[in-house]
């Protein structure tokens, strides 16, 4: 079986105990009923807060330019301004939710569910701690790879059915990026993949050590570069600048959500900040140690030996430790996309595709081969582990 | 429980998908609900524990193939024009009666031979409790480089020759860009 939430908390007395009780009291056994209401927790959680740190994205977007801009920025609402994704929010509520005339109605009203949709669907996977995961697929990174790209599938229909011309050249452009990056980003994925030996994302974390050095990103050169490679072509995937093309405004209007209206043209904003979440969330995950905390402090096994508390709350106390340090990198990351966002100009369409095919796609390849012959050579040892063999064998290398 | 939630859902998503593709009348429409029949499959999948299938099923159609018909259908023109000025629908039935005739005995003809097929595998083989849940992956990575090598290599070189001949088509005639 997968490892889930519910296979974490189950390793605890104080679940075995809770179900047995309520399966005295219901009558039958109670072990299916709490893990579907574990899972169903777990996910309304997990969306929620997602949802948080979409509407927080917008906020910390528009500080972070301003901060980049040398300018205000919003400091009306709450104190700094925090409140005013939700200010937004009632806004969009409130307009008039437009349809356009000669649009197709169910794939314009289908096609911002849809992008909400495949984001949700993604974070099923997402590596919080070694605890915290919805559920640790086996297939993780692929299924994260199919899932995702349904939301290409909603910008083109979006694009598609508001039956105007920027938004059809935008729902074009968008689909047609979407398709391209997603193979310098799948053969980044897939280098890191060969090097771990599993799909899944705890595979690929737990391969990893708490310390940079023990990083995927610093394992070897290709897959330094390789995560460059992945950063650009996601970056890319996700419609940010400088590849915002499909919605470019000083060309496109708006692009495909020229047409939407309200709260509709909400989700796609919101689907738009969580995917960016998510995407820097598998960059950490696959290289840059993901939820791995140094000194055993993940595990608690520090916690325990030195201060000599029970293992339940060292434990515990790791769990959170992990989830702050997969936060913490995602949200730099966060930073990085949205810094970038404001300091470079948009590319203009053929030069995209000119990067992704003629330059990212063969150097994605040819990490791929370099990984893979990296792994046969050296027996998956990373750069440093061969230096200090090194070392230690040109020291006498004898004890 | 779980499964059966799962195998439910997805079962009806795949018929309610597969019968609307055909019963809508909008070009369009219909690639969109391929795609909910695609997506109801691989649920079908995953509730049979086939979860490296499952994903290719999503990777493969919805993130591939779909986007390209829909891309096929909208540069083609698709379903313009297909109601009068009077939103009375131009396409005509598509035959007459003599074919319809023709059609429906062979459909129930071809129905009925493969539901006979279909009868004798459900004799043979009586409905059992699925294997205990393991992970596919492995198994297919080595299926197919060591007992599959020669059609894993022959659909590689397929692959690659339809991926020359886009090259080829796409490519601008030499002399072209003076």
């Amino acid at each position: 079986m997968n490892s889930t939430i519910v296979s974490y908390l189950s390793q605890f007395d104080g679940h075995k105990k809770f179900i047995a009780f309520l399966s005295e009291v219901l009558g039958f056994d109670a072990t299916a009923l709490i893990a579907f209401l574990v899972f169903l927790i777990a996910s309304i959680v997990v969306v929620k807060v997602m949802a948080l740190v979409g509407g927080m994205g917008t906020y910390a977007e528009r500080k972070i330019s301003a901060d980049i801009q040398m300018r205000q920025g919003p400091n009306r609402v709450g104190p700094f301004g925090l409140l005013q994704f939700l200010a937004d929010g009632v806004k969009m509520i409130m307009k008039e939710d437009v349809l356009p005339k000669n649009a197709d109605k169910l794939l314009f009203t289908i096609a911002p569910l849809m992008a909400l949709v495949g984001v949700f669907g993604s974070l099923a996977v997402v590596p919080f701690s070694s605890g915290f995961i919805l559920t640790d697929l086996n297939v993780g990174v692929f299924y994260l790879i199919g899932v995702s790209s349904l939301v290409g599938v909603a910008i083109f229909l979006g694009g598609y059915s508001s039956n105007s011309k920027w938004s059809m050249l935008g729902g074009m452009r968008g689909a047609s990026q979407i398709i391209s990056y997603e193979v310098p980003v799948t053969l980044s994925i897939l280098a890191i993949v060969i090097l771990a030996g599993g799909l899944s994302f705890s595979t690929l974390v737990n391969a990893q050590g708490g310390l940079p050095h023990q990083w995927y990103v610093l394992h070897n050169p290709f897959t330094f570069i390789g995560f460059f490679v992945f950063f650009i072509g996601a970056l890319a995937e996700t419609n940010r600048a400088p590849f915002d093309l499909p919605e470019a405004e000083s060309e496109l209007v708006s692009g495909y959500h020229t047409e939407y209206t309200g709260m509709r043209f909400g989700f796609f904003a919101l689907a738009e900040y969580i995917e960016v979440f998510v995407v820097c969330g598998v960059a950490v995950a696959a290289f840059l140690g993901g939820y791995k905390v140094p000194f055993d402090l993940g595990t608690g096994d520090f916690l325990v030996n030195t201060l000599h508390l029970p293992p339940i709350i060292g434990k515990n106390i790791g769990q959170f430790l992990q989830i702050g340090s997969f936060v913490t990198k995602t949200l730099l990351l966060y930073y990085v996309v949205i810094w970038i966002r404001w300091t470079f100009p948009r590319l203009r369409v053929d030069h995209l595709m000119t990067l992704c095919w003629k330059y990212l796609t063969p150097i994605a390849l040819f990490n791929l081969v370099g990984c893979a012959v990296w792994l046969y050579a050296f027996d998956g040892h990373s750069i440093w582990e061969l230096f200090s063999q090194m070392t230690a064998g040109s020291h006498g290398g004898g004890h | 429980m779980f499964d059966n939630i799962l195998f439910l859902l997805s079962a009806s998503l795949t018929v309610v998908g597969a019968f609307s593709v055909v019963l809508t009348k909008n070009l369009m429409h219909s690639c969109v609900y391929l795609l909910a029949a695609l997506f109801g499959m691989a649920g079908l999948y995953a509730t049979l524990g086939a979860d490296f299938l499952a994903a290719t099923q999503l990777v493969v159609y919805v993130g591939g193939v779909v986007i390209l018909m829909l891309f096929a259908v909208m540069l083609t023109g698709g379903d313009q024009d297909k109601e009068n000025k009077f939103g009375i629908t131009k396409v005509p039935a598509m035959g007459n009666t003599k074919t319809f005739i023709a059609g429906g005995i062979s459909a129930l003809v071809i129905a009925l031979v493969i539901l006979r097929l279909v009868a004798n595998i459900a004799k043979q083989n009586p409905q059992g409790d699925l294997p205990n849940y393991m992970s596919t992956v492995v198994e297919i990575g080595t299926k197919l480089v060591t007992d599959h090598v020669l059609a894993f290599e022959i659909s590689s070189v397929l692959l690659l020759g339809a991926l020359v001949g886009a090259a080829v088509i796409a490519r601008p005639a030499r002399g072209d860009d003076q």
